[in-house]
């Protein structure tokens, strides 16, 4: 089965965090989370430029201050993306 | 609101001003300080030019929140490729004084990386410093390009450099080296050992030039594909860096039996305190093949030395001008000059290991120019 997007960015978030896939939720924030530094953002949003062949401006970089909140950015730029 | 980032322009200059006064009242190093000119003082965007500077600001409702530049330049690859590559310098976030802001130094890195993927940082100041700490860990290829010193002056080197005087003992040690003349046998014993033990130069001749012409096209093109990484070292390029107008600079011209075989650019550091009164002369910049680094490298340490200076330094990333430098006379020591390559750039020189030692780096990339050499 494919795993879905919200599995495929808590599966790299587990890998850059350091902690179990199983313990990162959509509620899973910069607050939450201690070694969500900016540098390990700036990680996380190369990670997932490379999984899903896509690129994010600073700006969009910025409101990725959870799980959920990065989760629903990479939806939708999959869906705007041309196929 | 969001952060966003533009290029810098004149109405973001009084922001930027303000920027500076709370980096300033937050206690931050008197030297962080963001460009007050939007325009840039030192290669300005010129029409069909491909050697020039870009400003940008990160921009919280208006508020300047950081900024950063970027030095575009083209570079030469060993396939005889040319390719642009961006410089990133000058990086500032309020993060450094208001973690409310610490997400701003990132976002400047991935706006230049959006702008330019193939992009490197020179210089740095050292692996403690919190850009390369950023850049190593987000897996950024990287070395360190050596440093090389050779002391014409003991007497001066042993009482004046204030890196080494750093403890009552070494300095009564090194006092006594320079009253008693044991630091100045040491030295001329290292010196001529290492000038002993040097291949014989076959007879070159240096000429001081006022500014680069078509002479060193050939120069250029002859050696590019020898290194696997260079900025372009033209006539065009050679007359932006090193105008003629620009007094700071000696630019030598060498040549054997009639026939150009290298140039070098040599000049005055600026004061620092770690050489405390000395003049510190430096090997700006140099090119020929690795094979006639040595002739340029001896040329190039004749003219500073008959200048009357101190003390001569210089970086050289590829193996072969390092070893001129040491046949020359000169001593390696800890290097702070770190190149980092951005993972695209990083590609395009695989083995990386393999190949930093035969990229052509100098005080005149980087952080080296216009006056940090």
């Amino acid at each position: 089965m494919t795993p879905t997007i919200f599995e495929q960015v808590q599966g790299i978030a587990s890998d850059l965090f350091g902690i179990p896939a199983g313990q990162i939720t959509r509620e899973s924030s910069t607050e939450s989370i201690e070694a969500w530094d900016s540098t390990q953002h700036l990680n996380l949003v190369l990670a997932l430029e490379e999984t899903f062949s896509i690129q994010f401006s600073p700006e969009e970089m910025e409101q990725m201050r959870s799980i959920g909140s990065t989760v629903k950015l990479v939806e939708n730029k999959l869906q705007n993306s041309p196929r | 609101m969001p952060i966003v980032i533009q290029p810098y322009r004149a109405e973001h200059e009084a922001a930027v001003q303000e920027f500076n006064l709370r980096l300033k009242a937050a206690g931050a190093d008197p030297d962080l300080v963001f460009f007050r000119s939007a325009q840039p003082r030192w290669l300005p965007h010129v029409e069909g030019s491909d050697l020039y500077q870009e400003f940008f600001v990160a921009l919280d409702d208006g508020v300047v929140r950081g900024g950063y530049a970027l030095k575009q330049q083209n570079f030469s690859f060993a396939d005889g490729s040319v390719r642009r590559i961006a410089y990133y310098h000058h990086p500032l976030s309020e993060g450094i004084v208001n973690k409310s802001y610490a997400v701003v130094g990132s976002l400047l890195l991935k706006h230049a990386m959006n702008r330019s993927p193939l992009l490197h940082c020179l210089g740095m100041g050292g692996y403690d410093r919190p850009l390369p700490k950023m850049l190593v860990r987000l897996g950024w290829a990287h070395c360190l390009v050596p440093f090389y010193f050779s002391i014409v002056r003991p007497y001066r080197f042993l009482r004046e450099m204030q890196a080494l005087r750093s403890s009552v003992g070494r300095r009564l040690l090194m006092d006594f080296a320079a009253l008693s003349g044991t630091g100045w046998a040491a030295a001329r014993a290292q010196r001529t050992w290492r000038r002993f033990r040097a291949p014989a130069i076959k007879p070159f001749t240096a000429e001081k030039i006022e500014e680069f012409s078509g002479w060193v096209d050939p120069l250029w093109q002859q050696n590019t594909s020898v290194y696997a990484m260079t900025a372009v070292r033209d006539s065009a390029a050679l007359r932006t860096l090193y105008a003629a107008s620009d007094h700071h600079f000696t630019r030598l011209r060498i040549r054997r039996n009639g026939n150009d075989i290298g140039w070098a650019v040599v000049g005055e550091r600026r004061k620092d305190e770690k050489y405390g009164a000395m003049r510190v002369g430096s090997i700006v910049d140099c090119w020929a093949s690795p094979e006639d680094a040595l002739p340029v490298v001896r040329a190039a340490a004749d003219v500073l030395e008959q200048s009357g200076y101190d003390l001569i330094v210089s970086n050289q990333s590829h193996y072969q001008w390092g070893r001129a430098l040491e046949q020359c006379g000169f001593l390696q020591a800890n290097s702070n000059f770190i190149f980092a390559a951005s993972k695209s750039l990083a590609a395009l020189l695989q083995p990386f290991e393999k190949n930093q030692s035969l990229l052509h780096l100098t005080r005149a990339d980087g952080d080296g120019l216009p006056r940090n050499f």
